[in-house]
């Protein structure tokens, strides 16, 4: 019994490395598109704003497995054939970049006209402010709504799946087929369990790390 | 050192600064006053170029605001009624952001400049505090010595003890005072009278976007010359 845990645990942690890579790899990515399209949606430049609001009006308005799906299985049809974890990474960074936008956007105008104001008579420009005056100020109210997205992407990669991603929960779910035990998915929850407390612990330090200040 | 001619502004259909004319000269004090309303801030925060005037002509140190945009508001500072101090950042993270971000000053520069600053503000012990563990008072003394980190010729107060506590008033009006003697160019929109009338070299009365009176302090104090003033005053005089 000891043995086939160890065991079963083992092959699952091989299809939670693809699950770690899909993970980092939307984790950056999507929080660079985020910090780009809050910035754009506050540039009160019109076109860029329209642009901006459909976006994330499509992506926060749409399943994400519809998404994947679309990258994975519609766009061969319009001829752009993508492997699957190049398809899920896409689906993934698109889909929490918009999210993102949204959250750093609110972050960014939750601050006081005072900062600008302040930041323009000491004669920052537009590009000093935000990147040492907003922005900075801004990381802190939006950790806890990072904080909630870190833990829905945990979650939200095991849809990749679907797409015959060899992940953590797919891994699982060939154990359990293969030796018709109910063990493999409780070792898959166990995994998911540790994911998120890490995660969570690492944002609660950063909180705490913030809450220096205010 | 500032000279504005027949300057206007409007938000939308309200003027809210019109045909507004004076001269500062290079070490002068000047007091704002007037009712709430008046202009005063629009004043002091288009001098800064926070507001773009509609009209008229403004000059900082010769330099046209127009024409040179922001090189004509290097030489000043401001200090707002609010603060606004950069909260997550120390006091000493405050007074050393500018000068470095913008004039380029080394670190070590930065910080020693902004030690001497804090030391005249008589806030030396504060310097690794951050602006939410200070008094309101503590505050604008920080944003005043911020605004001073950048050598400005000319400094610019907006209602500086308005939002504090009144036994925190005195210990910013001093260092205000202490300026003053320093034959820095200043204007500064208070509601203190009695700092007002020692302080200032002139007064401007501001009513409905106009400076209605530019007058030297006695002669506005003892002896105001319209009856809008006097009620004014009279006002002010028994809410303190
Ligand atoms: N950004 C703005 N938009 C519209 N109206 C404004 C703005 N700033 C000031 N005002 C109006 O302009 C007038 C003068 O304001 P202000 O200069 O702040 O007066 P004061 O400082 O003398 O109290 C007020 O009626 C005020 O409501
Ligand atoms: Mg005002």
């Amino acid at each position: 019994m000891f043995d086939y845990i160890l065991n079963v645990s083992g092959y699952v942690l091989e299809g939670s490395l693809v699950t770690f890579q899909l993970y980092l790899v939307t984790a950056i990515f999507s929080v660079i598109l985020g910090v780009l399209g809050a910035l754009g949606k506050i540039s009160k430049i019109p076109l860029l704003e329209s642009i901006l609001s459909f976006y994330t009006w499509v992506f926060r308005g749409t399943p994400l497995l519809l998404q994947l799906f679309f990258a994975y299985y519609g766009l061969p049809v319009l001829g752009i054939t993508l492997e699957p974890f190049p398809a899920a990474a896409l689906t993934f960074i698109v889909n929490y970049g918009a999210y993102f936008t949204e959250i750093f956007r609110g972050g960014i105008e939750s601050i006081g006209d005072g900062q600008y104001e302040a930041a323009k008579v000491l004669g920052m420009n537009y590009r000093q402010t935000m990147s040492r005056i907003i922005i900075p100020q801004t990381v802190k109210r939006v950790l806890p709504a990072t904080s909630n997205e870190a833990i829905n992407l945990v979650k939200d990669s095991a849809l990749v799946a679907v797409i015959g991603l060899g992940d953590l929960l797919r891994a699982a779910k060939v154990a359990v087929t293969r030796d018709f035990s109910i063990i493999p998915f409780i070792i898959a929850a166990v995994f998911y369990l540790i994911i998120s407390s890490v995660i969570v612990t690492v944002f609660r330090k950063l909180e705490e790390k913030y809450s220096v200040y205010e | 050192m500032i000279k504005a001619k027949n300057i206007n502004k409007s938000f939308g259909e309200l003027e809210v600064l019109r045909d507004v004319s004076f001269d500062v000269q290079q070490g002068e004090v000047i007091s704002i006053i007037g009712p709430s309303g008046s202009g005063k801030s629009t004043l002091l925060r288009s001098l800064i170029g926070l507001e773009e005037i509609n009209s008229g002509k403004l000059f900082i140190e010769g330099i046209s605001v127009k024409k040179s945009g922001k090189k004509a508001y290097e030489k000043m500072g401001m200090v707002f009624q609010g603060f606004n101090l950069f909260p997550h950042k120390t006091v000493m993270g405050n007074l050393i952001e500018a000068p470095i971000v913008v004039k380029g000053e080394t670190k070590g520069e930065a910080k020693k400049r902004a030690e001497e600053l804090l030391n005249k503000v008589g806030l030396t012990d504060k310097k690794d505090s951050y602006p939410a563990q200070l008094s309101g008072g503590q505050k604008q003394r920080v944003a005043i010595a911020r605004a001073l980190a950048m050598e400005p010729d000319i400094m610019l107060f907006d209602e500086p003890t308005s939002s504090l506590d009144p036994e925190l008033v005195g210990e910013v009006l001093t260092v205000i005072r202490g300026l003053a003697d320093e034959n820095i160019t200043m204007m500064i929109v208070t509601h203190e009278m009695g700092f007002a009338k020692d302080v200032s070299d002139r007064v401007f009365f501001m009513d409905h976007g106009k400076i209605i009176s530019d007058t030297v302090p006695e002669k506005i104090f003892v002896n105001p010359e319209s009856e809008r003033i006097q009620n004014f005053l009279t006002k002010i005089l028994s809410q303190n």
